[in-house]
């Protein structure tokens, strides 16, 4: 529709003529077609076939019995799973943000180096795509905001690197729990944790959310001749995620066992990758998987690293009923109990393999056991003698003891807010992405940093990242 | 007796020693630039006496008149302070001595005369933000703002249309995305009207309403444009869920408008319309006074 009026003032054609005659003219004084014709609307009245004579002329106003038809829904509706993948998206680069130059990549030698605190590296691609495979970004973390993913190297992460590298250098096992604030950035260091595993080439299994296992969401069967259950869709889309991120390091690794027992054919020659990759049936899931399990066991074979996010969900009963219709302790699930022996240190690694558990505050259930477990966990690495750890309640009957076997002897990593140090090179990664419209200096990082709460990252984020203030 | 002086409302009190001072043992230099302060020469002789008639007093002699010495402030820290003060202004430095002695980063900014607690933020965000609140829940409305804000970030340059030019003297299409403020308030002024049209009820005779247009200030031009795209927005379906959906919404139809996609444009454009249109009836009797 061409438009009579000016769009930006309020001019008439007319007037416009008067202003601008020299651009007109030419339209003007020559006009090649009729402004209006009926030629169309005649045309399209007698190829139809009837004359119009018959047609009810007033047709705006029949007489219309009976209850309005309702007009369906013009706009599409969303198909299965549209509006949860929107939901769960994972953006890892912004097009607009800007390119930050002069910062390092992130190696196996600068995550354990403690000259690096305080660096905000980049994740190289591969890693990238490895991460992406096992999960470990986030949906509400904001990848999506900057060119290309970077993270900070703190303190914590370093300190961890190191515990991990040098457990697994003398061939121990590192059995971790890492808890926090909430938004203290302990996903992040869990997601540096995997990265560590994917540079140093070991295998890393991840489960990125621990809920996913426990509330009832996934399919579960009961497993032959024992009184565990397995969940055969989500072991089937583990080991897909675990062959994708670990490819080449599984096929350098043989067969070594005979597994009879196997509904598919496993021979001697058959690499770990082909053996993980050999099914996608949901009931050969949980056989195939214990074998690939007994396989990586062996002494000779690469470091393990097993990460689980959202630890309290697998620390309580899940919401699974058994065939009499009584609830099923997380632990009696197949996969949680694999992890949950790993963390407890039953399973011998002769390896060397670091166990990895991130607790969530955003989103957990309030267990008193794991607390009181944790409490003590942390009061004997912090070298209490016997009589001061902390005792259980002797009032509270509820207290679980597989928790407390699962919890025994791990180590505790609390994360905390990041130094201002740490604080003003983040900010200032953030204000060269021209993220952050501010300008970064001692007053400015010290004002965040205080309004985050003493440096905890997610507040931070919020209030540089999610500021509406003017800061233009 | 001491006197106060308050030249300023900072300089919080001087006081005046009219009484020869003993010693003064804290500035001696201030005390002598303040000399030329406090030589007023009033309140020397302000008391008359009566004369006594008794004689036994003798009448004061003139020969032994000493002049005073010259009046000086009292050794208080008030007066030092407020001697202080003067100094620096003398000097052409700050009176009030707020460049921040013994604070980490100075002394905050003082709060202007009018500046309220409203305005923490911008114009436009604040009425755009109050305006997508729903039941008084301000802090989600300002949780959509700043997701709205984070949508115009992340999204690629728009591709400015021609038929539907943005307002004169805007940056090039590609400077918009980080500077999402500025795109917000690009779009919305830029596709807000000009004029409403009033209905004078009855004012054309007949019964009829006189239909006339009125120019709009700057605020009630953003809301309308500002409802004109919620109406747009909670007309279109949502295709997501979870907590970015409405900002996403909202964020494409920004984009829409900048791009000169949206339906708004026709709104804008039938509002002109009819205000040139109602543009003659500004001379019409009932309005301009006059008879016929």
């Amino acid at each position: 529709m061409a438009s009579t009026n000016c769009w930006r003032c309020l001019a008439r054609p007319s007037q416009r003529l008067l202003l601008a005659p020299a651009s007109m003219t030419a339209a003007s004084s020559n006009p090649t077609s009729a402004a209006f014709s009926t030629s169309t609307q005649l045309a399209a009245r007698s190829t139809s076939g009837d004359t119009g004579m018959s047609r009810h002329i007033r047709t705006g106003k029949r007489l219309i019995l009976g209850k309005k038809k309702r007009q369906g829904d013009k706009h599409k509706t969303p198909g299965p799973g549209e509006r949860k993948a929107f939901r769960k998206r994972i953006q890892l680069s912004n097009d607009n943000a800007l390119v930050v130059p002069g910062l390092a990549e992130l190696t196996a030698q600068n995550v354990v180096d403690p000259g690096a605190v305080g660096q905000v590296v980049g994740i190289p691609v591969d890693v990238v795509d490895q991460l992406r495979t096992c999960e470990a970004f986030k949906s509400t973390q904001n990848w999506g905001l900057f060119r290309s993913p970077h993270m900070l190297i703190r303190k914590e992460t370093v300190d961890m690197a190191q515990q991990l590298t040098d457990a697994v250098a003398k061939k121990e096992t590192l059995r971790m729990v890492v808890t926090g604030d909430r938004g203290s950035g302990k996903s992040i260091l869990g997601l540096q944790a995997l990265a560590t595993g994917f540079l140093n080439k070991w295998v890393v299994i991840n489960i990125p959310e621990a809920q996913e296992l426990t509330t009832a969401a996934t399919e579960y069967s009961t497993v032959h001749n024992s009184d565990m259950f397995s969940q055969p869709v989500y072991i089937v889309k583990l080991m897909q995620a675990i062959h994708k991120a670990n490819g080449p390091i599984l096929s350098q690794c043989r067969v070594e066992l005979d597994h009879m027992q196997l509904p598919i054919s496993v021979t001697r020659n058959m690499s770990l990758a082909a053996l993980i990759n050999a099914t996608k049936e949901p009931e050969f899931a949980w056989p195939v998987f214990q074998a690939f399990w007994k396989e990586l066991l062996r002494p000779g074979r690469p470091p393990i690293m097993f990460a689980l996010d959202g630890l309290a969900h697998i620390m309580r009963v899940s919401d699974y009923r058994s065939p009499a219709f009584e609830l099923i302790h997380s632990h009696d699930l197949g996969l949680v109990r694999m992890f949950a022996e790993a963390l407890g240190g039953k399973t011998p690694f002769p390896n060397g393999a670091a166990v990895l558990a991130v607790c969530s505050r955003g989103n957990a259930p309030i267990l008193p056991s794991m607390d009181k477990a944790l409490e003590q966990a942390a009061a004997i690495q912090a070298g209490a003698k016997a009589e001061e750890v902390p005792l259980r309640d002797a009032f509270y009957r509820k207290y679980d003891e597989r928790v407390f076997e699962a919890l025994r002897g791990v180590r505790v990593l609390d994360v905390r807010g990041v130094t201002k140090h740490e604080a003003r090179s983040l900010m200032e990664y953030w204000a060269a992405s021209g993220v952050l419209r501010l300008r970064v200096d001692e007053k400015n990082v010290s004002d965040r940093w205080t309004l985050a709460g003493g440096g905890v990252l997610a507040e931070m984020e919020r209030v540089s990242l999610y500021d509406i203030r003017a800061t233009v | 007796m001491s006197a106060k002086i308050n030249p300023w409302g900072s300089v919080r009190s001087l006081a005046i020693r009219t009484r020869p001072t003993r010693s003064c043992p804290g500035r001696p230099g201030a005390l002598t630039a303040a000399a030329a302060v406090a030589r007023r020469g009033l309140t020397h002789d302000t008391t008359t006496r009566p004369p006594s008639d008794d004689a036994s007093i003798p009448p004061p002699s003139t020969a032994e008149y000493e002049a005073k010495p010259l009046e000086i402030f009292a050794p208080n820290f008030l007066n030092a302070e407020a001697l202080a003060a003067l100094e620096q202004a003398a000097a052409g430095q700050d009176m009030y001595g707020e460049d921040g002695e013994g604070l980490k980063f100075g002394m905050p900014e003082r709060p202007g005369k009018h500046e309220q607690l409203q305005d923490r933020y911008h114009p436009v965000i604040e009425q755009v933000t109050k305006l997508l609140m729903r039941d008084g829940k301000l802090s989600k409305a300002q949780r959509h703002m700043s997701l709205i804000l984070n949508f115009l970030r992340t999204s690629p340059a728009p591709k400015v249309s021609p038929l539907r030019p943005l307002l004169p003297g805007s940056p090039p299409a590609s400077h918009l995305p980080l500077n999402p403020l500025l795109y917000l308030t690009l779009a919305i002024d830029s596709v807000a009207p000009l004029v409403r049209v009033k209905n004078m009820k009855g004012m054309a005779g007949g019964g009829q309403a006189l239909e006339l247009p009125e120019p709009l200030a700057a605020r009630a031009r953003r809301r309308i444009a500002v409802m004109w795209i919620l109406d747009v927005v909670n007309r279109k379906k949502s295709t997501g869920s979870g907590r970015a959906q409405f900002a996403t919404r909202f964020g494409q139809e920004i984009v829409a408008v900048v791009e000169g996609r949206s339906s708004v444009w026709d709104k804008r454009q039938m509002i002109h319309k009819l205000g040139t249109g109602a543009r003659a009836n500004l001379s019409h009797p009932a309005v301009s006074g006059r008879r016929k």
